[in-house]
This record gives C-alpha cells, structure tokens and sequence, in this order.
C-alpha cells in the first residue's frame, strides 16, 4: 500500500481529464503504463494530490496519414514492436522498442508517451523522438498544441508540458529511407544505456547526410547533421565522432557513469550508430 | 482520508467484490484475496516476481494500482492451469529450476507468456524473455534448461498430435 493519501481518477473522455487537469494542476500525476509513476508514489519520490488513471481514454492506435505516424500517448513498447506500419515508416522506433530491457513485462506496460512524458535522461524514448523529428501532441481545457521533440525536452525530468496538459499522441514524420542505425552502450544486459546513438539518413533531397541524435549523454537528447558530400568513409566517421563529441555539453552523470565518461565515449557510440546505419538495409 | 473504492475483478475465475484502499497495489490486492502465489520482492519492478496475467496480458502487479485494474480478468499461478504452465511446473521440478523459490511463480508465467508468444524459441530468446525476473539463487542455467525441456516437450506433443490428425 502506497503511504500517500490521494484521490483516483478515471476519467472517461478527454474534456473530463483536461478538467481534472485545469482544476489540479501540478499536483495532478497521469498516470500511463505505471511503470514510472507507481513505483515512485510506492518509494515515497512522488506524491501527487490526484492520480489521473488514463485507462479509459484509448489513445493505444497507431494510425497513418499520408505524411506521418501518429502514435497514441498509450501505446506501449510491445505495440510499437508488433505495429508494420512502425518498422516500415520509422524503422529506428521499431529498433529502439527491440532493444527496450526490463523483459515482456515492462515492454508490455511502459508506453511511449510516458517515457516521453518522464523525461528521464537515460530513457532510450527521447533522442529517437528528437531525431525523428516528432512532434508532441498536448491537449488542455485551453485547446491543443503541438510541440517538437527538439523542444518539448527541457531539463533532466522536465517538459515543456505545461501541468494543465495531457500528452494525447506523438506524431512523426515517414522516413523515406528505410534505413536506419541503433546503438546503446550499456554495461550489463538489465542496465540503463550510459550513452545511446541513433543515425539516419537525410532526407531532404540530392544532398547527401547524416542526421544523427545521441541519448543519455546530455540532460536533454541532442541532434545533429553531418555532411556526407565529397568525404571518404573514414572521415566520414571521424566528423561523426567530432561532432558528436562537441555536441555534449550540458553532460548528464549519475551513479553508473561519474562526470566526462559520457562525452568521452559518445563519439565511439555514434560512429557505432553509423555503421550500423550504413550495413542495414531492409 | 482517501474514500474506499467500490471494486470488482474476476481472479482465477472467481468473481471477487468489495472496497479497497485507492492505495492499494494491484499486488496487495491478489495476495489480500489469497493468491499469494504474486511474491512481493521489490515493489520497484524490477524483480519480477509479483507477476500475473491481466486481461491477458504478463504484468508486473506492483506496477499497477488495484484500482487500475477495477473489472479486469486476472490470473495468476494458483489460477493458471493449461498444459503450458502444468508442463513447465514439471520441467521446473526435473531441471532444478529452483531453489528457495520465491521467484518460481513470476518466471513460470512469464516463460508460459514466452512459449505462448513462440513456442519454437531459442535460448537466447528464453533469456531475453526472463530479462525482467530476477533469482538470486540459480545463477539462471537451470531455469534456461527447464524452459528449453517445456518447448521441446510441447513441441513433440504438438508434432505427434499433427502426425495423429
């Protein structure tokens, strides 16, 4: 039994939640496929007023449009590895969700949205989402918004969702190549990643490039593009290294990985991510 | 003061009503009930071994507020009858899959789920499977084996029951 006295809500549409959202605020948690949130109202970290159960709101479908995915907040990491329209319209989701650990049970209960939504800097979920350039779909009793991954990833743990909103989907754009790169380095097989790497190619037209985004290295996910135009294969790799180690400057440290291992190693993971980018065709 | 909920579920095929605590875990619930067969080791998730099926689906019931699963269809090992889960109960025993056994019901259902999903699986795929279930006791060899011998074992009956028809 939880310690904390809190009031349960299951609302069954979305106006109700918007409005238990409006009138709690931040003392209001959602909570999605529990994995995070219950756990930490058991250890005491989290303590909210209001839990807002979104069992009864759906948001579990992946639907296309003729451009982009759009992935309900609910939909968990079984889903995404059994979704076609996944592995052929966002292969690097389909291979983040394989790499996913914690077994069947934690791959059938965590979702997206609340990886998204948790914001924790090791989470594989937000560096893939920023790569892809996905954009989150909030919803509150003052209407909808949407906001890019690049942006709605703030600070360790913290959003740019504003405590009245509901994360409802994340949308992401097709990729046109169905290629894609993953990589985490992890040091044991139940371990958090200390760094993940995730490479694709550019799409915008006749230029040849890479855009790469590198996880668990920053307090928030970064991204960026390398130019594959009139460069060998080896300094391809080495401006993928340069870069990717220039990219780390807000360095995110913890128990598994004290201060500088990150940007040290996070070169060497996204080359890694690259190869792997460059040997997968489908 | 937290009002009691009105709650009902239906566990290992009985229906069961009553108030509950809004507090209260998905975990404590089973075992309130009786269906101590759920463990409760970590209650951060990580161990796995208060694992039950939901509406179908293999659950860590720690993670899961009872209230969360109000009318849902639970089952957990005392409930779970089918020939997959009676055949790794056995191979279990036959391969020492076990010591003290406090995690013994979460990787039963959870192999049951994995033989269920695959039941021509690999090693590697048994390990990647049991990934979320800790033993402290085993070292793992054992209960890799004991999997191994319930997918060989209902593969034959499988194929004989195939030769048959």
């Amino acid at each position: 039994v939880i310690a904390r006295h809190f009031a349960y809500e299951t609302p069954r549409d979305l106006g109700a939640a918007t409005a238990i959202l409006a009138a709690g605020g931040a003392g209001v948690a959602v909570l999605g496929g529990g994995t995070w949130l219950v756990p930490n109202m058991s250890l005491g970290a989290s303590a909210p007023d209001v839990v807002l159960d979104t069992r009864h709101l759906g948001l579990q479908s992946i639907e296309e449009s003729p451009d982009e995915l759009l992935i309900g907040a609910r939909v968990t990491y079984e889903q995404i590895k059994a979704s076609a329209l996944v592995r052929r319209h966002a292969p690097l989701l389909a291979l983040m969700a394989n790499k996913i650990t914690g077994g069947l049970q934690i791959t059938g209960q965590g979702t997206l949205g609340g990886s998204a939504c948790y914001a924790n800097p090791s989470s594989d979920v937000p560096a893939c989402l920023a790569v892809l350039g996905a954009r989150l779909q909030l919803a509150s009793s003052m209407g909808q918004r949407d906001v890019p991954a690049a942006e709605f990833f703030t600070a360790a743990f913290v959003t740019a969702r504003r405590a009245d909103e509901l994360l409802t989907s994340i949308v992401i754009p097709k990729c046109a190549s169905p290629r894609a790169g993953y990589y985490k380095l992890k040091f044991s097989t139940g371990s958090w990643p200390i760094v993940t790497a995730a490479c694709l190619p550019l799409s915008d037209g006749e230029k040849p490039g890479l855009r790469i985004g590198i996880g668990g290295a920053c307090v928030t996910p970064v991204v960026f593009s390398v130019d594959m135009a009139a460069q060998e294969a080896a300094s391809v790799e080495a401006s993928v290294a340069a870069a990717a180690t220039q990219s780390i400057v807000d360095e995110w440290s913890d128990e598994f990985a004290g201060p500088g291992y990150r940007r040290a190693v996070a070169g060497a993971i996204a080359v890694r991510a690259l190869r792997a980018c460059q040997g997968a065709a489908r | 003061m937290t009002a009691p909920l009105q709650f009902e579920l239906t566990l290992n095929g009985a229906r069961c009503e009553g108030e509950i605590d809004s507090r209260s875990l998905l975990v404590d619930a089973v075992r309130t009930l009786g269906a101590t067969g759920a463990r409760i080791g970590c209650r951060t998730g990580d161990c796995g071994a208060c694992t039950i099926v939901v509406d179908g689906r293999l659950t860590k019931s720690c993670l899961v507020l009872a209230a969360s699963a109000a009318g849902s269809t639970v089952f957990t090992i005392e409930g779970s009858t089918d020939p997959v889960t009676t055949t790794l109960q056995q191979t279990f025993i036959d391969h020492k899959g076990f010591q003290c056994g406090f995690c013994t019901s979460g990787m039963i259902l959870t192999a049951a789920q994995a033989l269920r999903d695959k039941p021509d699986l690999t090693d590697d795929d048994i390990r990647r499977a049991l990934s979320g279930n800790l033993c402290r006791c085993t070292g793992y060899d054992d209960i890799v084996r004991a999997v191994r011998a319930a997918a060989d074992r209902l593969l034959e009956k499988r194929g004989n029951t195939a030769a048959k028809a």
